[in-house]
């Protein structure tokens, strides 16, 4: 579903060159839920603005769905976003002048369904998380657990093969935070492979492998499947 | 498109957009009705008298000596005027199109008729004062030397030969030719007969019976004769092309020097007697014309500055929508609709405002109906207005990187 070989991203000013990530490799295959992990600064940002194809990365191979995105140009890469991934921002970055209906009708839109197409999905992804009798609602009128919820049901909408999660319960208490989780999880065995950038060892715990990034560079257990050791910390090793 | 959704987003926003919205409508209003008083003034302007404004002078004396005779002294000038080198012809006159004083009459079209047919200039002229004016005859014949006589002091008749414009022939014999046909320039007095139907000689006013439809202004009539009531005379002197300035300088040395009993009056041209009677029109041209570029500007600006607001405020919605699928060209397209729908409600409203105003301004100016072509290049300059005053705005939106949708701050 998504792989990188030797994947770098170099920040550049006239002043100093940063390496946000170096020699970066990965292999996510369909289906699966891996959660990336790391300190802060670490490079985990960076990694899912580039596997979102939310910016350009300065050196390696990249596919995504068997499609290689070197040299796609910006409107090549928006429609991909668009048919191939759905975000789930930490802040949810819904739309607040749009009521939920309309939020989750944005990435379809840009998709260009037609109509009836749109409201079918939209009503659908909406009832799957619950929230279809509040269609007319605003973002502002929901807790944030319904907003994540919303922001999933946006993700959800177009059928995306990939769903990408920055610290989706980052903002949320612990009681939402299990809601959303237990929510991708379902989304996950429904056969949506979801990658999820966390701080939280015990939500990374829940995903099916871990994926560690320390100073731009990852550490992929993929090839160690059964060694399974807990979680010491945000800057710790993790396993798969 | 995305109007739906744009819409009840800008709904959200009522302040914002009722205040862009009535500065819109405002300045249609205004710019439309300004237009529309602008062009009726160019077309004012733009209007020919009927005479050779080119080459052609008016030159006057006023004689004060005790042995000051005004016919020998009307006679004398006339023939130095005709010999100068440069003259093409020469006439005595009370008075020459647009110089906004002079004499009217009512027109009747029998004796003792209560209510005139119509209004009219009176030109006194001698046997040049066709060629003179650079009017051109259009059926019959002008006045021959032997017709031309002197108005005294206490003179109430009239002569029995008059030509008239083609403006008033036809007012007053609407669909026959008036060629022939006898009229009264004193109801009282005995008729006077057409010999010659002028095309068009304008009269010395603006807005001249106004209530007899726009063409009373061309409602002129030429008498065979010169005034000799005061010791005032006064010339209408047409040139050879070319060479206006130079026979002025010389017909007014030359007036001062044959006799000197008199005042002579600073010639003036025809064309700065047009130039003076249309002063407070042009003046008022160019204020209007900085009124609508001023309020086109501020409208504009309100634009560049509203959207760019808007887009500081939205950039972590820009890159989301970017994030979700946009491409450039989809958000550059959001602006340019958003911004599209802000003017056509706040030209829906500058609609109403426009024809309230155009009422108003009937109702206390005398202004005309605005023609609805005005409304409409109104709108399509707002419209292309907005357009370009968002467009770099719009840019700057789509150029947000939509990475940005990840940035917690």
């Amino acid at each position: 579903m998504l792989k990188m070989n030797h994947l770098s991203k170099v920040y550049r000013t006239h002043l100093i060159e940063t390496h946000a990530l170096r020699d970066f490799s990965i292999h996510v295959r369909e289906g699966e839920f891996v959660a990336v992990t790391g300190p802060s600064g670490s490079g985990k940002t960076t990694f899912l603005n580039i596997a979102g194809l939310l910016e350009e990365f300065s050196g390696g191979e990249f596919w995504i769905d068997g499609v290689d995105v070197r040299g796609m140009n910006d409107d090549q890469r928006s429609r991909l976003r668009n048919e191939k991934i759905g975000f789930i921002f930490q802040g949810f970055n819904l739309i607040p002048d749009l009521n939920l209906f309309d939020n989750v009708d944005v990435p379809l839109r840009y998709r260009g369904f037609n109509a009836a197409e749109r409201k079918r999905r939209i009503e659908e992804t909406l009832s799957r998380v619950g929230l279809a009798s509040r269609m007319k609602h605003y973002p502002a009128e929901l807790s944030g657990g319904q907003q994540q919820r919303v922001a999933i049901a946006r993700a959800l909408a177009g059928s995306p093969r990939l769903l990408l999660a920055d610290e989706p319960t980052g903002n949320l208490d612990s009681l939402m935070a299990r809601g959303v989780m237990e929510l991708l999880e379902e989304i996950n065995r429904q056969g949506t492979t979801i990658i999820m950038v966390t701080h939280d060892p015990e939500l990374a715990a829940r995903a099916q492998r871990n994926v560690h990034v320390i100073d731009g560079q990852v550490t992929d257990f993929e090839s160690e499947p059964q060694l399974r050791v807990p979680a010491q910390g945000s800057g710790a090793a993790v396993t798969a | 498109m995305e109007i739906r959704p744009i819409l009840s987003a800008l709904m959200r926003s009522k302040v914002a957009l009722v205040l862009i919205g009535l500065q819109i409508a405002l300045t249609l209003a205004i710019v439309c009705n300004a237009l529309f008083i602008i062009s009726q003034r160019l077309q004012l302007m733009g209007r020919e008298s009927g005479i050779n404004e080119v080459d052609t002078f008016t030159i006057g004396s006023l004689g004060f000596g005790t042995g000051f005779n005004v016919k020998t002294s009307i006679e004398e000038d006339l023939a130095m005027l005709r010999g100068l080198p440069g003259v093409a012809a020469a006439t005595s006159t009370n008075t020459v199109p647009l110089s906004n004083g002079g004499w009217s009459t009512g027109i009747s079209l029998k004796p003792q008729q209560r209510t005139s047919s119509a209004s009219s200039a009176i030109y006194f002229v001698d046997e040049h004062g066709l060629d003179t004016f650079g009017s051109k005859l259009a059926e019959g014949r002008f006045f021959t030397a032997d017709e031309i006589t002197f108005r005294e002091r206490g003179d109430n008749t009239w002569p029995s030969i008059v030509v008239i414009t083609r403006a008033l022939a036809n007012r007053l014999f609407p669909g026959e030719s008036a060629l022939g046909k006898q009229i009264y320039l004193d109801n009282e007095g005995a008729p006077q007969t057409i010999i010659g139907i002028v095309e068009r000689t304008q009269v010395p006013w603006l807005g001249f019976a106004s209530d007899e439809g726009p063409d009373a202004e061309y409602q002129s009539t030429f008498v065979p004769q010169r005034i000799s009531f005061s010791n005032f005379g006064r010339y209408l002197v047409r040139t050879e092309p070319g060479r206006r300035d130079e026979v002025m300088k010389a017909a007014e040395a030359k007036m001062a020097q044959i006799n000197t009993s008199r005042i002579v009056r600073e010639p003036r041209t025809v064309e700065a007697i047009r130039a003076e009677t249309y002063q407070e029109h042009r003046a008022m041209t160019i204020i209007l014309i900085g009124v609508i570029v001023a309020l086109l500007a501020v409208t504009a600006l309100g634009i560049v500055g509203m959207a760019s607001f808007w887009v500081t405020q939205r950039t972590k919605q820009i890159g989301t929508r970017r994030a979700l699928g946009a491409t450039r060209g989809s958000i550059l397209r959001y602006f340019l609709t958003e911004n599209m729908l802000i003017t056509s409600l706040g030209l829906v409203l500058g609609t109403v405002l426009t024809y309230g105003l155009n009422y108003w301004l009937m109702a206390n100016y005398e202004a005309q109906r605005l023609p609805l072509v005005y409304l409409a290049c109104g709108v399509v300059v707002l419209l292309l207005l907005g357009q370009a005053a968002v467009f770099g705005p719009a840019t700057r939106a789509s150029r947000v990187p939509p990475a940005v949708a990840t940035r917690s701050v």
